[in-house]
């Protein structure tokens, strides 16, 4: 009986081990993955994709709801002195901007219904600033919600993303 | 006999691994396929949510299952999301049955209620008729109907077809305080009557 402990311990130890590092590492391989097919479907790095209508034909990310308009904007702020300037056009509506870390974290939303919103992004460790939001990390995805729930207002909400911007820059100096 | 004994570990690592990968995949809702988003600590009649979707606040196994099923959802402060995948008497949602829908004021600026199918994907059909919203009904109450094929009442309708088992979220848009204080008190859930299966009454 004894033989089997030290097997039985190693056993119980690698489980346990790899069941903490599949959940640490889960929301990181999943958000890299859909970064990837985000890429791949067309949605653009530094700029907001125009979308299409949420079907289930033109559905691209799990749970979408199809009485918004949804416009997505990869970024990757890993190259030095990189910034990202964000601006969501006015809507009558509702409207949000949010943005999500290479973990899925919504590590910041704006609320913009009625006005037009501008921010800059820093990168991970940059200090704060007026009108910043630090990214936690370098790479992740911003999106734009707006409240179309039938064509015409769609049609609207498509006009209105015109004036949305997603801009990589170099940092001020 | 040492080679017997380096065996017996190498068989103990290959083993502990799949059972680590096996045990967080299934705790976390990521495998097997076809599992839902009907889970949190927040349950208001059957419709489950957690409020900690979108922060580091969530536990590991939420924020994996939110990463797979309910990715770049929005923090609670901004759109509470809670999901039912069974009917009143606790029957899984299906297909081949009809529901009644029904509802009343939502502790919310807007509203949706929107059919998910198991791998959290719209359903693959063309009906057109993917929720039903608050535009819809402006004077509180309402009511819509869930099945495979569109009512003969032309009343409002959302379609199963192409869904399988499936399930219904609920999105609250700039929740009350109230709602994200006390749930139970605040929110008078949606009801999900089933109606017939099948051609069955």
């Amino acid at each position: 009986m004894k033989r089997w402990i030290g097997p039985l311990a190693v056993l119980l130890l690698v489980a346990a081990g790899v069941h903490a590092l599949t959940l640490h590492r889960a929301p990181a391989v999943i958000m890299d993955r859909a970064l990837d097919a985000l890429a791949k479907r067309g949605v653009a790095l530094h700029a907001f994709t125009t979308p299409q209508r949420v079907t289930p034909q033109t559905q691209q990310v799990v749970r979408s709801s199809p009485d918004l308009y949804y416009a997505l904007c990869r970024y990757d702020l890993s190259a030095p002195g990189s910034q990202l300037d964000v601006t969501m056009g006015g809507w009558p509506g509702y409207q949000s901007l949010a943005f999500f870390d290479a973990q899925t974290d919504n590590f910041a939303t704006l609320r913009g219904t009625g006005r037009e919103v501008t921010v800059r992004l820093l990168p991970p460790g940059s200090a704060a600033q007026k009108g910043a939001i630090v990214s936690p990390s370098t790479k992740g995805v911003i999106l734009i919600r707006r409240l179309a729930p039938d064509a015409a207002r769609f049609d609207a909400a498509v006009e209105a993303g015109r004036a949305d911007t997603c801009r990589l820059e170099r940092a001020r100096t | 006999m040492m080679v017997r004994r380096a065996l017996i570990y190498l068989a103990a690592i290959v083993t502990g691994c799949a059972l680590g990968l096996g045990s967080a995949l299934y705790m976390a809702g990521l495998w097997p396929e076809g599992r839902n988003m009907a889970f949190g600590n927040v349950d208001v009649g059957g419709w489950r949510s957690d409020f900690a979707v979108g922060s580091k606040a969530a536990d590991p196994y939420t924020r994996a299952r939110v990463a797979r099923h309910g990715l770049l959802a929005l923090a609670k402060s901004e759109a509470v999301y809670l999901t039912r995948a069974t009917d009143e008497t606790g029957a899984r949602l299906r297909e081949a049955c009809t529901y009644r829908l029904s509802g009343g004021a939502m502790p919310a600026e807007w509203w949706s209620v929107t059919l998910y199918d198991g791998k959290s994907m719209l359903p693959a059909n063309t009906d057109g008729a993917l929720s039903v919203n608050a535009q819809g009904f402006p004077n509180g109450a309402w009511q819509a109907v869930i099945a495979p094929t569109r009512p003969a009442n032309g009343g409002a309708w959302i379609s199963s077809k192409g869904a399988g088992d499936f399930d219904l979220t609920l999105r609250l848009y700039i929740p009350n305080p109230a709602l994200l204080a006390s749930p139970n008190t605040a929110l008078t859930p949606p009801r999900i009557e089933r109606l017939s299966c099948g051609g069955a009454a």
